[in-house]
């Protein structure tokens, strides 16, 4: 007997076959089939020539018999991790729905059975309904019971989409709205700004379009306060007497402060470096996507619960991250991405007039910006250059540029905010990319530029652009916005910390709970994943929250 | 009480006296159809007054998911009529006839100018609704739109009446050509391709109907005839 361990996934014609070989050689298999039976008999084909002359794989009763193999039947496999070349599956197996000990066969359940779906056996060439027998030598019932919509399973938090829309559908907007926030705390903020993951894997495009999942938030919402309705979040009456610390008030501290708040934790203290709640919600998306009031009200019903923000509050400069960790039982950290990363070309660092887009976009939102003067260019293609160009069209720059070494096909950003920043007038450069920064006095004047093409495809599977030589072109300009991804700003941090941190000086945590390798210490949001979308923020919230409560709980 | 007011009706309508709307089976409004009638007001109290609790909110379900299928079968759905009044209301029942005897007339006959099928085809399609409303599965669905609307199924799911609307469209549906599919094999054996031809169905959606009554034990294969295969009716134990 050798100690080799397999794991066979699929128990069709040739996986029963290889099990058995790796079974005769004497190796421990585990053969995994995601259907209710193995071999291709979970629908006897009995109807049609009759079960004595049915199809049966002789190496069926040899499997099923073998002590070498286990069989996991109705199984998925969740992950598959590899460790000093050791490999570990999670795998989840389902349970069968229906008592097969109190069945007796009289298919009166097929008979009426209201769903009719296409049969996963034959490939959709018949029906089968949901509930249906899934293997005639044991005589097990079955019901086939999808998992969620394929929208609720994109979408982070898994909202229960299929309800709140239904629920608009019927005209019943306000127990809609209820619905979202039984899982979203920030709805009207998520439904107007969310790049809706869920849209994209929508059934419905392959009819005609994608429901408006995302809009249908707001929407939501917006009939809450035309009809003047002033919501309050019940807190349960059993209340939990520990400290909760939260660093950042943007998407993934609110969401975990409001789900602990609602578990009936009454001492949630969130730092806030700025003076504004949001985080990147208030100071990164601008006011024309995100109106502030609405942002606010927003966080006011989460601070209304009991949650206490203290704002112009930054950590490792008001108050020491140990002293937080002495003075409070758990400490969640969403401090997100809120260093721009550097262009690395000559002159960057020489002159006045560089302002990466975090902060421009920081300091427009609070005001601080300095008028604006001549043109306007914004290096970069996701979301945050569109929004800096329009935010600084809005301003009243004389032209903006955006400069992006792709094409408008591969830029990140959305589509449709690249087609509005065209439309209002911003000047879109595609395959362009900086060389140097000009400057005379101390100040920026201009930005000489290559021009790009495309070649072979990158790890990223885009196409790499590479300069054409000789192509130098040079813009003037008055500011240069590099807007080329967000870094975390990890000095909140004491020096001897041992947090575990990744290459992109991001935390490490345990996904399910947010739970970094401190015990007591949780992370979530952009600082763990690194520039990422609110919705995903949120997720990590909600995750760090359970992980906080079960924490806490097992002390 | 109209009566005792001395408030003039039309005489051409037929009262039947039930002890509840929610008793109405629509399988009786179904046959009623068949042998003539032209149109069926349903008159019940109102929501909140039922005597047995919820029979008349029973009722108007059950009379919108007839109305639906006699759409679906090309029977003008005005024809059919959830009303409600309370017993000491005379005028507005007299309203409420008057209105929908003018309706009727309007209309013409069943299979007339009204209807989308007409005489002699609409009563085999009648028939054919008979046997949907009948059989047992549109009834277990009717029987489970208010706790599948109010506390959700078993796994606490609350469905939405515009989901529940879609998933009743489409069993009508289905229902109807499973219904009449069966209702031509009672006449005897039959291919598919004989089946679509005469039932103006498209030959795989019979197809898939056939296999889908294969797998539930009601329909087996008779013989083989030529490359068709030649599909008959098993007697069902009741």
């Amino acid at each position: 007997m050798s100690d080799k361990t397999v794991l066979i996934v699929g128990g069709g014609l040739d996986g029963v076959r290889t099990a058995l070989d790796h079974a005769e050689a004497g190796a421990q298999v585990t053969l995994v089939e995601k259907f209710p039976t193995l071999g291709a008999e979970r629908i006897p084909r009995d109807r049609l020539i009759g079960p004595e002359q049915g199809f049966m794989n002789p190496d069926l009763d040899k499997v099923r018999n073998h002590n070498n193999i286990r069989i996991l039947t109705y199984s998925d496999i969740k992950k598959i991790n590899r460790n000093n070349g050791k490999i570990r599956a999670q795998i989840k197996k389902h349970g069968l729905l229906v008592d097969n000990s109190k069945c007796n066969d009289c298919k009166a359940c097929i008979k009426v059975c209201p769903v009719n779906m296409f049969d996963d056996f034959d490939e959709g060439l018949g029906f089968r309904t949901a509930i249906d027998y899934c293997n005639h030598t044991t005589g097990e019932y079955n019901i086939f019971k999808e998992d969620m919509p394929v929208c609720q399973e994109t979408c982070p938090v898994h909202l229960d989409i299929r309800a709140y829309v239904g629920l608009i559908a019927d005209g019943k907007h306000l127990e809609s709205l209820a619905k979202i926030r039984e899982r979203l705390p920030l709805p009207g903020s998520i439904g107007r700004i969310c790049p809706h993951p869920c849209e994209t894997a929508c059934n419905r495009q392959y009819l005609d379009e994608s429901i408006s999942i995302c809009f249908l938030k707001r929407f939501a919402s917006d009939m809450e306060l035309e009809q003047g309705i002033e919501p309050v979040y019940e807190t349960p009456e059993q209340k939990y007497p520990e400290k909760i610390a939260i660093i950042g008030a943007g998407p993934a501290g609110l969401t975990c402060a409001h789900d602990l708040a609602r578990m009936g934790y009454e001492h949630i203290k969130i730092f806030e470096a700025l003076p504004v709640p949001g985080g990147y919600l208030w100071v990164g998306i601008p006011e024309y996507r995100l109106p502030k009031k609405l942002l606010q009200r927003e966080v006011d019903l989460i601070c209304n619960m009991g949650v206490d923000i203290q704002y112009n509050t930054r950590i490792g400069k008001d108050i020491a991250f140990e002293d937080l960790q002495k003075e409070y039982d758990a400490v969640f950290i969403g401090a997100g991405c809120h260093t721009g990363l550097k262009l690395r070309v000559p002159g960057e660092d020489d002159y006045e007039g560089i302002v990466d887009c975090v902060t421009f976009l920081r300091e427009q939102a609070l005001g601080t910006l300095p008028k604006a003067k001549g043109k306007l260019i914004v290096i970069g293609g996701g979301n945050a250059a569109i929004d800096s160009a329009r935010v600084g069209w809005r301003m009243g720059f004389d032209e903006v540029y955006i400069l992006y070494r792709r094409t408008k096909k591969e830029m990140p950003a959305n589509s449709w905010e690249i087609d509005a920043a065209e439309h209002e007038g911003v000047i879109l450069q595609y395959l362009a990319a900086p060389v140097e920064i000009l400057g005379e006095n101390g100040k920026v004047s201009g930005m000489k530029c290559i021009k790009m093409e495309l070649g072979e495809p990158d790890a990223s599977g885009r196409r790499r652009p590479v300069p054409i030589e000789g192509s130098e072109y040079i813009i003037d300009a008055e500011t240069i916005v590099p807007a080329i991804s967000q870094g975390t700003d990890l000095s909140f941090l004491d020096k001897g910390h041992n947090l575990n941190l990744s290459r992109w000086n991001t935390f490490e945590i345990d996904e399910e709970t947010g739970a970094t390798n401190v015990p007591g210490v949780f992370a979530g949001g952009d600082v763990v994943t690194g520039p990422d979308i609110a919705i995903r923020a949120i997720a990590a919230g909600k995750h760090a929250a359970g992980g906080i409560h079960e924490y806490l709980r097992s002390k | 009480m109209a009566g005792v007011s001395r408030l003039q009706y039309t005489p051409e309508i037929k009262t039947v006296r039930i002890m509840c709307t929610g008793r109405i089976d629509p399988a009786t409004v179904s046959r009623a159809f068949k042998k003539g009638l032209d149109g069926l007001m349903v008159v019940g109290c109102y929501f909140g007054d039922c005597h047995y609790i919820s029979g008349n909110v029973e009722a108007k379900a059950k009379i919108d998911i007839t109305r639906k299928l006699f759409k679906h079968i090309g029977v003008n759905e005005e024809r059919l009529a959830f009303r409600q009044c309370s017993s000491g209301e005379a005028a507005v029942f007299v309203k409420l006839v008057t209105e929908f005897d003018e309706k009727i007339r309007g209309l013409g006959p069943l299979g007339g100018d009204g209807d989308r099928v007409k005489a002699p085809d609409i009563f085999g399609k009648l028939e054919s609704a008979e046997a949907v409303l009948a059989g047992e599965k549109i009834r277990w669905v009717i029987g489970k739109r208010t706790p599948f609307l109010e506390s959700g199924n078993m796994y606490g799911e609350v469905f939405t009446e515009h989901e529940f609307n879609r998933a009743i469209d489409m069993i009508i549906v289905e229902e109807m050509e499973v219904q009449e599919i069966l209702g031509q094999l009672k006449q005897g054996a039959k291919s598919v391709k004989d089946l679509a031809r005469d039932l103006g169905i498209p030959s795989e959606r019979v197809f898939r109907c056939i296999t889908a009554l294969n797998r539930k034990g009601m329909v087996a294969l008779d013989r083989v005839a030529g490359r068709s295969p030649i599909f008959q009716l098993v007697p069902q134990e009741v």
